[in-house]
């Protein structure tokens, strides 16, 4: 399997997904405080608990990636 | 399959009620129920027999190392075989001894030989499942012979090598049990047998983010990092398997990376990815930012860099001969542990 592919195509926009995330880093920081939060409150980890704060994540990483787009 | 002269292989010692097994031990930490999709009881249920553990597969297995071993920059990912391979060659010369021939258990690329000289080392005998690994493997001057053969069937005669080396390539075997008796099956009477895995708390930063990001999107988690054997059974399995004069001791070598990704490209170049048959194909992409973000808020470090732990469990274990320490007759004792109390008064102020 050689030349350009659906596999090498998604590996390439993988590989900048660390430089996108670097750009979102404070929704990052939040989404993350919230879930840690719930391994040690009272709250228990279900479903969608930190939706918010992930909502806000993806959309800074989708404009990032819409921004950076040729 | 290729010729590889799998030997007639004797019936397993170990048939009694296997009393080990991996846990793929969920984070220690209070958030309720889960509701595992494919849940990590699959791979910790103990065989009833020495062959119905399957847990990995093997030719899964075999394919990620042959990919991992063609890769054009493939060495940069070398960086922890090299130092667990120069930590159980420090081992070797610990013991001081020549061995003549000398078994590299799923060697490839030959991680230890480097370090080892001939006066230590005469003949070397490496194994894999890769074969690619083994062709372009690294040369040292002891003369060495490559044998593809599978760790679980080994095709050497019993009593034939006088040390075994395995390093980090025992925690991707299906059945330890058996292959424990099998290294101690071609091992010759006080042979030794030196060997480094992933253990226990291996990579607990990745599985503790996944399980967390994929609990919260989705609801319910499957495991993405294989299980380990924990450090207390390693006695155990190799009592069973009869050896002498064990030594198990544990090391953490802690790598940093930029995050979660660079860890997880670095794992598959490895040749590290995850094989076991309840695996998930798919992450999805959601979980993926979700466990990017936790890993980084949970674990990281003050420079933005995010620590990733291998806990590797060396073993040495000696198999059985007259020459070696037996533990004393009982009455044969010519002190008392009364008198332990002028050992550590030299003056003999008190006679107690």
């Amino acid at each position: 399997m050689s030349g350009s592919n659906v596999w090498s195509r998604s590996r390439e926009r993988l590989r900048r997904f660390p430089e996108l995330l670097a750009q979102c880093a404070d929704e990052a920081a939040v989404y993350g405080k919230c879930v840690a939060a719930t391994t040690t409150g009272k709250q228990e980890l279900k479903k969608d608990v930190c939706a918010k704060e992930f909502e806000a994540l993806k959309t800074c990483f989708t404009n990032a990636a819409k921004k950076k787009t040729r | 399959m290729s010729c590889r002269g799998v030997q007639k292989l004797l019936q397993g010692a170990g048939s009694g009620p296997a009393g080990w097994t991996r846990t793929p031990c969920c984070c220690r930490l209070r958030y309720g129920p889960c509701r595992a999709r494919s849940g990590p009881g699959s791979g910790s249920g103990p065989g009833s027999g020495s062959g119905s553990m399957n847990v990995f597969n093997r030719e899964m297995k075999r394919r990620q190392k042959n990919w991992a071993a063609v890769l054009q920059d493939g060495h940069q990912y070398d960086y922890l075989r090299e130092e667990v391979g120069s930590r159980v060659a420090d081992r070797v010369y610990d013991v001081a001894r020549s061995f003549p021939l000398v078994l590299d258990l799923g060697g490839g690329k030959s991680y230890i030989a480097e370090h080892l000289s001939k006066e230590v080392v005469q003949r070397l005998v490496l194994t894999d499942v890769s074969q690619q690994a083994l062709k372009l493997g690294r040369r040292s001057d002891i003369p060495t012979r490559s044998v593809v053969a599978d760790e679980e069937f080994l095709p050497f005669r019993e009593n034939s090598f006088h040390l075994v080396v395995s390093s980090l390539s025992l925690h991707w075997i299906n059945d330890l049990p058996r292959v424990l008796s099998e290294i101690h099956r071609v091992l010759k009477p006080d042979g030794v047998f030196i060997g480094a895995m992933a253990g226990g708390d291996t990579l607990y930063e990745l599985r503790c983010s996944l399980q967390l990001a994929q609990s919260e999107r989705e609801g319910g988690f499957s495991p993405h990092v294989s299980p380990y054997t924990a450090v207390t059974d390693l006695g155990n399995l190799l009592g069973r398997a009869r050896f002498n004069m064990l030594t198990v001791d544990v090391d953490d070598v802690q790598v940093h990376y930029p995050g979660i990704m660079e860890l997880m490209t670095d794992l598959q170049g490895m040749g590290e990815s995850n094989c076991a048959w309840n695996r998930r194909s798919m992450l999805h992409r959601d979980t993926m930012l979700a466990a990017a973000a936790v890993y980084k808020e949970m674990y990281g470090n003050p420079d933005g860099s995010v620590p990733a732990t291998f806990q590797i469990l060396y073993m040495i274990g000696w198999k059985p001969h007259e020459s070696q320490a037996k533990p004393a007759r009982r009455g044969s004792a010519t002190v008392s542990f009364r008198d332990l109390a002028k050992v550590s008064r030299p003056d003999g102020a008190d006679q107690s």
